[in-house]
């Protein structure tokens, strides 16, 4: 009986629960197994971009600049970021009489790729000629919109000449350099088809494309894929003889996996949900390191404001003071997933910590209700003079644990105030390609955005970013905000280069935001990080730019066994 | 319901003659025989319960003083007590309720999936193989179409169609009913093939029998030959497979549920109880051991209860 | 014969025309399309973007031109490129397929292999304890969802016990049959138990069935003995609503077995199907899916062949 092998087994598992798995290590590991949820399907870093394709690419190249872990702003690529005081950024006069911006940049002198051929400024002119032509596939071309031209200064040196002034002018992270002695022949060949015939997705263990610390060596596609030390590499060595990047889409498998110890560590950018990491640490917090690193990651209700009754703010405020978003980051997180009071991070610096925050009250959600007119309670739920129900629909992602069950907690919460919500959920493809980017959520719509620090909300609050068919459906306004105000402060702190003032216009944006509630803000996200008790030297970042950027600082402790 | 002697007299079982035997009624003898089997029995009584403590659901939520939809963050994971007989769930729901309002859901779309299925492979397949040529050629490609009909891109489709407005009532699909519906109509439109294809390939077999080729030399109705000739000897698989059936419906909702694509929360169904528990089984196992328990059980249920209704339906099964 | 089993190939051909049309336009219908997804995660796509984007996948055409353009080109071998794993899509199938003919090929002979002696064994001795215990037998096998049977494998076998490999299909850095073997051990098992479940009841029932028939009485009375009684004619009358079911698993099983190849990490046919449909990687998904229907009507004119052998009752016009 199948039952009773159910049980059974059970009952066995629970009886070795106190044996160790994995095999006895007496010297230090020579060897990680990452296991990750998701196989980075393409690895070409500028066609698409995923979470583990990037966290692939940290180990075997790197971007000119990005985030560290303390969410500062460095060069990796590059000698010494371009900075107004140390003169190697400088706004110049435009043509059309705007200002724009000069910034040099050095490459590191020992950067080679892995068959020995240098990294040098041509390949910096190859890769913003791909991410110029209209058909190489490459998808964002925003940057290289923004790149006017291009100065070759020496084999290292190079000067680009950009259409605008922002604040973040120095951060080219998205400027993923391409080897120009391996793909601009396969370039120039056919640059319509290049996005199928480039070496990344045809010759990915081709040394020639690695200049990091690792180079692939081995794909096998959907499984694994294996990185070992590359030669040319000109930082520090790194410590692993051997990586390997092991696809496990099942999070439950993935556990099991960990535990049979046919993984070493499970990597939080990609891993497992935070509540399955309670539970995990909860069995076996003694045998591994569990580390929770509060991330970029805005978990939030959008609103659609064109809906009437959610277009009333104190329908909306009513909403946020009926629920108790304390009691699910505690109850349901331990913690570990802070409630946020607008879409700026506590541990972003521009953050505000006078922002109006909203706590559960009952009694003031009922109020603000009754002052809207819902003031009819029929059946439990509220009705208006016209007999209308106070009756929204909540969407989310089908199949993501986490959110349907925050999405049971919220409903059943609304329901004291007499508000009436549906459920319906729809796989992330549908959610995601049609119903949040073409607007077609009628009510609440749960996800979350992921992003860097300052990252300017631009897309997602300027009026001009409500998708419409007009504009081809694109922008992330998905709640319909328009705010005069708010679209005037959003063009502002991009230009504004003072770090002062542009804090103030922060906090000022972060109280609009708290004021109108456009969304619900609801947590930040925390990535669940859990490695086993030999390996050090992993700092997790929390944002876009993943630990594996600093892979060459991980290393292994002798364990006795 | 004739005798075992049908094919032994096809001449007298073609005239007509009134089939039913004189010592008993055919109904007091399908029961005199089904009684003889007592798992079926036994089997049927099980279900029964299940069913009449899953209808009571509302009862015992009026009993415990519970709601099945109050979630209570700070009672999480309780463990039994009288007014949580089986402890609580990851929201602090309770786990008893849960299971039997699971429990409607689930029955309902096994047994009303299963039955329309059925109903529409049963009617295909007696048409395709009694009508034989172009008729059965046209029914069987069509079935060959949608047993090769990708069900997966269809349900994504599904989940993202507006219902309202092909007509159907938007309060319909838009209600927490939505993903019931949509299950319940994918189960039927790709579940009747198998049944179909058994009672074609039974239809072929009777239709060559001596018997039916006198009664249509005789000039019987189609309707009538397959009304008395043809549908008795069909039953027998119709009712295997639909027993199968229900509990492969019910399994088939855990696996879409295990998908993301299957009955939507906050309803429950043992499906979706058991693809949310995988996660929590060292943490909460009995979320996960109960509805997995129900599943086996009336899986188990439903397949000797058709063994027993085989039997006793089967004018044969008196002489083995 | 001959004239029969070409009509039915001919007209096999035509459906997956057919079929090769109504994917195509599912595929087109269901809402999302591959720039959509790309444009709704990246902020700084524009508008022109977006354009320039669908112009280059040619998603701004209309699908009838679509289909007609990829049409000719798959009739010229040219099957196009998966956008997920930027390969042709040949390339990208071929070891998929691979893997699932070894996983479904090997659970589905182990299944027959175990199925049909027990089912036989359960008709020739009804409701006696042999019988009651390979029905239990058979309804464990389909009674537990696939996933949580595979996860608790894994439990037993690779966690607590550590003999067998938690997922994957070969060890990295492994080429060597042992290991490849011990990878299939429990995907194999796996699939088997759920598919044996099946057979058996089928087998056991249409078995009953057939030995009641007359003509197997008459073997009886002849003196034949009862092996030969059950294997010569029993048996044989009783595979024809069997084939039926086999024929149709076959084909299920093809995609069906998308769980496990999930849960265990197996590089099959289902999981690549799966992902390429939420992945909106039509060119993969429809020559996947293409290929699935394919085998559903092959084994279905298989079916239908074996009938004409098993009952010779039945005639072919």
């Amino acid at each position: 009986m199948r039952l009773g092998w159910a049980t059974w087994f059970l009952v066995l598992v629970l009886a070795f629960t106190g044996v160790q798995p994995g095999a006895a290590r007496a010297a230090a590991k020579e060897e990680l197994v990452i296991g990750v949820s998701q196989f980075p399907t393409a690895f070409h870093p500028n066609l698409e971009s995923h979470v583990t394709q990037g966290y692939v690419l940290a180990m075997t190249s790197r971007a000119f600049t990005g985030y560290d872990a303390d969410w500062e702003l460095v060069c990796m690529l590059c000698t010494e970021l371009p900075t107004l005081e140390n003169g190697k950024a400088v706004i110049e006069k435009l043509e059309d009489g705007t200002d724009g911006i000069a910034l040099t940049y050095t490459i590191v002198e020992g950067a080679t790729w892995g068959d020995g051929t240098p990294v040098t400024t041509e390949d910096v002119l190859f890769t913003d000629e791909v991410g110029k032509h209209p058909k190489s596939g490459v998808s964002n071309a925003e940057l290289y919109r923004q790149i006017l031209s291009i100065d070759v200064i020496d084999q290292k040196t190079f000067t680009l000449h950009i259409d605008r002034v922002s604040f973040e002018y120095n951060a080219i992270n998205d400027f993923e350099i391409l080897p120009a002695h391996i793909e601009r022949p396969i370039f120039e060949e056919d640059p319509e088809n290049y996005r199928h015939r480039t070496a990344y997705e045809t010759d990915f263990t081709n040394p020639g494309l690695h200049f990091g610390p690792y180079k692939a060596v081995e794909v096998s596609s959907g499984a694994h894929i294996v990185l070992e030390p590359n030669e040319t590499w000109w930082g520090k060595p790194p410590f692993f003889k051997r990586i390997v990047i092991k696809a496990i889409e099942n999070t439950a498998a993935l556990e099991a996996n960990l535990l049979s110890g046919s993984i070493d560590m499970i990597a939080g950018e990609a891993g497992i949900t935070l509540d399955q990491a309670l539970a995990f640490e909860k069995r076996h917090g003694d045998q591994y390191q569990i580390v929770y690193k509060p991330g970029l990651i805005y978990e939030h209700l959008d609103l659609n404001l064109d809906n009437p009754i959610l277009a009333d703010k104190r329908v909306r405020k009513a909403l946020i003071q009926g629920i108790d978003r304390e009691a699910v980051s505690q109850q349901l997180f331990e913690g570990h997933q802070p409630v946020a009071h607008g879409n700026v991070h506590p541990l972003d610096w521009v953050y505000d910590k006078d922002v109006p925050k909203y706590s559960e009250n009952l009694d003031a959600a009922a109020a603000l209700l009754d002052a809207a007119g819902w003031t009819d309670m029929q059946g439990g739920v509220r009705h208006n003079e016209a007999g209308t129900p106070l009756a929204l629909e909540l969407m989310t992602t089908a199949g993501n644990r986490t959110r349907e069950l925050v999405q049971q907690v919220l409903q059943s919460q609304w329901k004291r105030i007499g508000v009436d919500i549906t459920i319906r959920n729809e796989p992330a493809r549908v959610f995601f390609g049609e119903t949040t980017a073409k607007r077609k959520f009628t009510g609440l719509a749960m996800f979350a955005w992921i992003s860097s620090p300052e990252n300017v909300p631009r897309s997602t609050l300027h009026s001009e970013e409500i998708p419409s068919a007009e504009n081809g459906w694109a922008g992330q306004n998905y709640t319909g905000y328009r705010n005069p105000h708010m679209d005037q402060l959003l063009e502002d702190i991009e230009r504004e280069l003072d770090r002062e003032k542009r804090e103030q216009m922060w906090h000022e944006l972060q109280t609009i935001y708290a004021e109108d509630l456009p969304a619900i803000p609801l947590y930040f996200r925390a990535d669940a990080h859990i490695w086993p008790k030999w390996l050090k030297g992993v700092v997790p970042t929390g944002h876009l730019n993943s630990s594996a950027n600093a892979v060459e600082t991980w290393y292994a402790e002798d364990v006795p066994n | 319901m004739d005798e075992a002697g049908a094919t032994r007299a096809p001449a007298s079982r073609a005239a007509e003659v009134p089939s039913t035997p004189a010592t008993a009624s055919p109904g007091r003898l399908v029961l005199r025989r089904f009684l003889r089997h007592r798992l079926a029995v036994a089997s049927g009584g099980v279900l029964l319960a299940l069913a009449l403590a899953c209808l009571a659901a509302p009862l015992v939520a009026w009993l415990l003083g519970q709601d099945v939809e109050a979630v209570d963050l700070f009672n999480r994971f309780a463990p039994a007590s009288p007014s949580n007989p089986l402890g609580t769930d990851e929201l602090g729901r309770d786990l008893l309720l849960r299971l039997l309002f699971g429990g409607q859901i689930s029955l309902f779309v096994g047994l009303v999936g299963a039955v329309a299925a059925a109903l529409i492979g049963t009617v295909i397949g007696v048409i395709a193989g009694y009508a034989g040529g172009r008729i059965d050629a046209f029914l069987m490609r069509l079935t060959d179409a949608v047993i090769a009909l990708p069900l997966l891109p269809l349900l994504i489709i599904l989940a993202a169609l507006d219902f309202s407005k092909l007509g159907l009532p938007a309060g319909l699909m838009r209600s927490s009913y939505g993903s019931l519906y949509v299950i319940l109509a994918i189960v039927a439109l790709v579940g009747w093939t198998t049944v179909a294809r058994l009672v074609r390939g039974a239809t072929l077999s009777v239709r060559e029998r001596d018997f039916v080729r006198a009664a249509r030399a005789l000039g019987a109705a189609p309707s009538r030959i397959i009304a008395r000739h043809i549908l008795p000897n069909v039953i027998s698989p119709i009712i295997v497979a639909t027993t199968l059936s229900v509990g492969n419906v019910i399994l088939t909702e855990s696996i879409l549920s295990f998908l993301g694509l299957g009955i939507q929360p906050p309803l429950p169904s043992w499906g979706n109880m058991l693809t949310n528990a995988q996660e929590l089984i060292w943490q909460a196992p009995a979320l996960a051991i109960w509805p997995g328990l129900l599943i086996f059980v009336t899986v188990i249920a439903f397949n000797f209860l058709g063994d027993g209704l085989q039997d006793a339906l089967d004018p044969r099964a008196g002489d083995p | 014969m001959i004239r029969y089993f070409a009509h039915r190939t001919a007209e096999a051909g035509l459906l997956l025309l057919v079929m090769s049309f109504v994917i195509y336009l599912l595929l087109g219908l269901m809402p999302g399309d591959p720039i959509d997804i790309m444009a709704s995660g990246d902020p700084d796509i524009t508008s022109a973007d977006i354009a320039r984007l669908k112009a280059l996948y040619g998603l701004d055409r209309p699908i009838t031109e679509r289909y007609a353009h990829w049409l000719a080109d798959a009739a010229g071998g040219d099957f196009g490129f998966s956008r997920l794993h930027s390969r042709p899509v040949l390339e990208v199938l071929a070891p998929r397929l691979w893997n699932t003919t070894v996983l479904m090929g090997l659970s589905f002979i182990l299944a027959l292999v175990i199925a049909i002696p027990l089912g036989v064994i359960a008709a020739v001795h009804p409701r006696t304890w042999v019988d009651y215990g390979i029905n239990l037998f058979a309804f464990a096998g389909f009674s537990l969802p696939s996933f949580w049977l595979a996860l608790l494998l894994i439990l037993l076998f690779s966690v607590t016990l550590g003999w067998l490999p938690a997922g994957g299909v070969q060890s990295v850095g492994r080429d060597d049959f042992f290991d490849w073997a011990l990878h299939l051990i429990m995907p194999v098992t796996a699939l088997t138990l759920l598919t044996a479940g099946r057979i058996i009841r089928f087998t056991r029932s249409a078995m009953i069935e057939a030995l009641r028939q007359d003509y197997v009485r008459t073997a009886e009375a002849k003196g034949l003995g009862p092996f030969g009684v059950v294997v010569g004619h029993a048996l044989q009358n009783a595979m024809i609503p069997v084939v039926t079911i086999l024929a149709l698993d076959f084909g299920t099983l093809f995609s069906g077995a998308l769980v496990i190849e999930q849960i265990f990490s197996y590089q099959g046919m289902g999981k690549l199907i799966y992902d390429s449909i939420l992945g909106s990687d039509f060119n993969v998904a429809l020559v996947g899916l293409l290929f699935a229907t394919a085998l559903t009507l092959a084994s279905n004119l298989a079916a239908d062949l074996i009938y004409g052998w098993l009952d010779p009752r039945i005639s072919y016009g």
